[in-house]
């Protein structure tokens, strides 16, 4: 459930529900990781959560360790094929609304683990599960992270937090 | 307005108001506490909790619970349906029948049942019963043995914590929680029992399921303990219930050795929540100093340790009373 | 010491010939190469003489499969490399895992990786790769996996006990240990046996090292330990220019050792930080990260990357480092000087900690040497083997420190070593940066196009787990012929069986944290 479905769909002289702009804002204030850490990229997503680049200022600073608590599934690392299974099982077992971040490159599309050849590694997770957010570098920095986290909550309520680069000029 | 009143009888309208006044309080406790420990373990942590979600972080909470609300009810496929749905309704009994005793103010308590804290003693051993049923009924290995674990710590803790209690409630001659406090009008009786007040208050944090004794929860060995396989609004109730209990504990600790809501200048009820919220915060420091006790020296502690203590306390106050 | 080696080896083998080997060019001191029919009696030769198994490699030259043992020892420095050929048509090899318990893993993953059968060897079960994988992946060319070996090798399936119950630990885990999943089976609280199942995160690093030259695979070596990267590096850098010939200037080697501590220092301190949380305690887990984090705002001015770096060049280094970073790290050794106070109260000093940890996971010498574990966990168990004291790369020594020992061999001296460990790295660091000369960063005498000559290497080096080993093969070719890592956290892991067997399942997750594993280096 992500941006109301029907906005735009009638005139303009239907309002969407404020129910919905309501839960959309609570959904995103309160967005609650998985802790799915695999590789390399799993330890810049624990410092993006610890006291520099603190996340829990967002609300999502809870991390649970059961899918069925959670709400985000960060995947942080490359995705192998005895992996695969296990990932989308942890996947199923969220329950909606849920979200997918891609961080890292191995996460979006093999990384730099994909040579003429390779017979382990699966060239990007979004070959098993849906994805809303992918987050690009090796590893991307803390940075990179939370903007990719302010991307989500943009893609839950249709605004952006805090301004982006782009809306200076 | 009158007929009503003479119809049902005052106190009846009392009791009902002051059942209404309870769960708002829970409600609100619950909301209070969480925000209270994201933001003292950012503190601690050399960070700042959560800031973004209205001023302060005051808001966190209320997204949190409303995002709760919103997903998806979820039951597993294998589970035990009858107690699986229930575990999370059953836990919020003790909780709720113990508010009801505990005197918030002079003339602020639901009802002064003259075996007050008898009453909250049974029904706290109740909520071993849902902890069983969450951990049986999810069918999953981790949430059983955590649920065991849960249940052999409880029972092994509700010795010591009761015998804790009842060098005050020697002195005091009654189990009435209002006469204790009233009691305390001179000197608080921490002064008197030291060593009590210090057994209830560890075994009260094991009660809890708090750090250093939270081996039902152990996030590194048992993903989620016994409330693995909860999700949405009814993992919301397993969490409410055990903030409200460390509220419980800490106001049972304030009211038996403490002195309730005596307190100069300020309200009754003001001193009261005041000291309560006093012993929370000791309660969360404890969490996010220490690390987690093992099991087996966890029971060690209670059998071989709290419990001869409290006796040796017991028997020195029946011998020092006599006198 | 190599001397007598030499003669009594001879005197056993009787018809081959026990060859001399130039230390400084391939890393061992002897070579011989023996039969089938006499490979256990080497095994047994070596263990009579207190010599570990450092590493069982093969490598598949086309017309046969030869399988290389590399036996070392604790006391004074002497290597010895066996190898042994095999029909490449049907290869079978004795094992030697009943006197070497180490082969035991080692030898499952050449089975997988390579279709060499070992006579002898009990379980044969996937360690690394999925099941359905339908050829050998490391050989020259795509050999199908054979029938009887689809049989052999399946999936791990744990059975059904009659009191037991299999609980598996990961592989998705709330701590950091990342993708290992530990397949135990309980009675109760005990448990009864412990089977980790490995190959969540295998990123087929030795085969791409074949299909990439020597300098393309620089960036894999920071990927393998994400917690200290420089290690590898160092190590890798230093094997391939010790193939070469290629000289370093002092400059680069001290820059070279300081970088290196500051890495030890970030993952002992990583690893602190991952313990606790392990145990339960939250908050020093925070700290560590806030000490972490100025160690990258000393390195990533240097070096470019906040964690996997790639900074050492053949040759030397490719960035400079400048005032900023002399007085940066000086200020950053008196701020971490103080800080251990700190968390020898919140850790050291804390009861529950200690009580968690006295007595568990306890790790004879006999043990160790047979399971051929190394760094803090061997330094633990009592023997003081330090490879940047007895094999110094870069300007290791030159320098001046001790190596701390333990007595117990239980988790709470892991623990006590690692932090003198780190009180050590902060001295070397001030030792280096009084003494850094001034100079070039970079030789001139660094082939464009490296193509090392032919031969092969094997290379040790000190990194914060242990002992990492390399050994390359080359055919004078720019890429490498074939490039094994004998990595430690793999050797560390193979104790934690017998280690957890009767223990808790709270004490089964202290001794895991106490070996200090990463598991992309142990899948490779």
């Amino acid at each position: 459930m992500n941006m109301s479905w029907i906005e735009n769909r009638f005139e303009e002289n239907v309002i969407i529900t404020s129910v919905d702009l309501a839960l959309n804002w609570c959904r995103k204030s309160s967005i609650w990781p998985m802790t799915f850490g695999l590789a390399c990229c799993a330890i810049e997503m624990m410092s993006t959560a610890m006291s520099r680049f603190d996340l829990d200022r967002f609300g999502a600073g809870v991390f649970r360790a059961t899918p069925r608590q959670a709400d985000l599934m960060i995947v942080s690392g490359t995705v192998t094929k005895k992996m695969a299974p296990v990932l989308v099982t942890l996947y199923e077992q969220m329950p909606s609304p849920k979200w997918v971040l891609a961080m890292g490159n191995c996460a979006i599309s093999g990384g730099p683990f994909v040579f003429e050849g390779q017979y382990n590694v699966i060239e990007g997770v979004d070959l098993l599960v849906p994805v809303d957010v992918y987050v690009p570098g090796c590893p991307p920095r803390p940075e990179a992270l939370l903007e990719g986290f302010l991307k989500l909550e943009e893609k839950i309520t249709g605004k952006r937090r805090f301004p982006g680069p782009e809306s200076r000029w | 307005m009158e007929q009503i009143g003479n119809m049902i009888g005052w106190e009846t309208v009392k009791m009902v108001v002051g059942l209404v006044g309870v769960l708002v309080f829970v409600v609100l406790n619950a909301l209070i506490l969480t925000w209270a420990e994201r933001k003292v373990a950012g503190h601690m942590q050399r960070r700042i909790g959560p800031k973004e979600v209205g001023p302060y972080g005051l808001i966190q909470p209320i997204a949190d619970a409303l995002k709760l609300l919103g997903k998806e009810i979820l039951t597993p496929r294998e589970v035990d349906k009858p107690l699986y749905y229930l575990a999370p309704m059953i836990i919020f009994v003790p909780v709720l029948v113990s508010f009801v005793v505990i005197p918030f103010d002079a003339s602020l308590q639901v009802m002064d049942i003259n075996v007050g804290i008898l009453v909250i003693l049974a029904f706290s051993s109740l909520s071993v019963f849902s902890i069983l049923m969450a951990g049986w009924g999810s069918n999953n290995k981790y949430a059983l043995i955590g649920a065991i674990r849960s249940i052999a710590q409880n029972i092994a803790y509700e010795i010591p914590l009761l015998l804790a209690l009842l060098p005050i409630i020697m002195m005091t001659n009654s189990f009435s929680l209002k006469s204790i406090v009233e009691a305390q009008h001179g000197l608080w009786f921490v002064v008197y029992q030291p060593f009590a007040f210090l057994i209830y208050f560890i075994a009260g944090v094991a009660e809890t399921n708090r750090t250093p004794f939270d081996l039902p929860e152990a996030e590194s060995e048992l993903v989620a303990g016994y409330h693995t396989e909860y999700s949405g609004m009814r993992f919301a109730l397993f969490f409410l219930a055990e903030y409200t209990n460390i509220f419980i504990v800490s106001a049972i600790a304030v009211t038996f050795f403490l002195g309730g809501y005596q307190g100069p200048f300020l309200p009754g009820i003001i001193w009261f929540l005041l000291k309560s919220y006093l012993l929370v915060f000791v309660i969360m420091w404890l969490r996010w100093t220490y690390p987690r006790v093992r099991f087996d020296q966890l029971l060690n502690i209670s059998w071989k340790a709290l419990i001869p203590l409290s006796f040796i306390n017991l028997l020195i106050t029946g011998g020092l009373l006599k006198l | 010491m190599v001397e007598r080696i030499k003669a009594e080896l001879g005197a056993t083998l009787k018809e081959t010939p026990v060859g001399e080997a130039d230390y400084r060019e391939r890393g061992y001191h002897l070579f011989a190469e023996v039969a089938s029919a006499d490979l256990l009696n080497v095994a047994r030769f070596f263990d009579e003489r207190g010599f570990y198994l450092a590493a069982l490699i093969c490598v598949d030259y086309k017309e046969y499969l030869e399988l290389v043992y590399i036996f070392s020892n604790h006391a004074s420095l002497c290597k010895v490399k066996i190898t042994l050929k095999i029909d490449p048509a049907k290869p079978v090899a004795p094992t030697i895992s009943t006197v070497f318990d180490c082969a035991y893993w080692h030898e499952r993953e050449i089975r997988e990786f390579f279709g060499v059968s070992f006579d002898g060897h009990p379980n044969m079960t996937y360690l690394f790769l999925h099941e359905g994988i339908d050829f050998y992946p490391l050989r020259k060319e795509k050999i199908p996996v054979s029938d009887e070996d689809k049989k052999a090798l399946g999936a791990f399936r744990p059975g059904e006990g009659e009191d037991t119950f299999f609980v598996n630990l990961g592989p998705q885990h709330p701590s950091t240990h990342g993708v290992l999943r530990v397949v135990l089976k309980m009675d109760g609280e005990y448990i009864e046996d412990a089977q980790p199942v490995l190959g969540y995160l295998h990123r087929m690093h030795e085969k791409m090292a074949e299909n990439r030259s020597y300098l393309q695979f620089l960036p894999n070596t920071g990927r393998m330990d994400y917690l200290g990267p420089m290690a590898f590096n160092l190590g890798y850098v230093t094997a391939v220019e010790r193939l070469c010939g290629i000289p370093v200037p002092d400059r680069a080697n001290y820059v070279r050792v300081i970088l290196t501590e500051l890495n030890r220092l970030s993952s002992h301190l990583m690893w602190l930080g991952a313990y606790l949380a392990d145990l339960g305690a939250l908050t020093p887990f925070l700290f560590v990260f806030d000490d972490r984090e100025e160690i990258n705002d000393i390195l990533e001015p240097v070096t470019g990357s906040r964690l996997t770096y790639c900074y050492f060049r053949f040759g030397g280094l490719y960035n400079d480092v400048d005032d900023a970073f002399v007085a940066g790290t000086r200020a950053f050794i008196e701020r971490l000087r103080s800080r251990f106070s700190l968390y020898e109260k919140l850790v050291g000093g804390n009861v529950i900690f200690t009580n968690r940890t006295r007595g568990i996971g306890v790790i004879t010498k006999e043990r160790a040497r047979k399971q051929a574990v190394s760094g803090p966990v061997l330094r633990g168990a009592g023997i003081p083997m330090d490879i940047r004291k007895s094999e110094p790369c870069a300007a290791y020594g030159e320098m001046d420190f001790d190596v701390p020992v333990g007595t117990r061999g239980d988790a709470l001296d892991m623990y006590q070593v690692r932090i003198r460990e780190m009180e050590n790295a902060l001295n070397i660091i001030e030792q280096a940066l009084a003494r850094l000369p001034e100079g070039p960063i970079m030789t001139e005498k660094a082939p464009r196009k490296l193509k090392p000559p032919k031969g092969d290497l094997y290379h040790t080096v000190e990194t914060p787990r242990g002992e990492l080993g390399i050994y390359i093969v080359s055919d004078e070719s720019d890429k490498p012929y074939r490039m094994k890592w004998r990595v430690p956290s793999f050797s560390n892991l193979m104790i934690f069986p017998e280690l957890a067997k009767g223990n808790l399942l709270a004490d089964a997750v202290a001794i895991l944290g106490s070996l200090d594993l990463v598991i992309p280096e142990i899948d490779r």
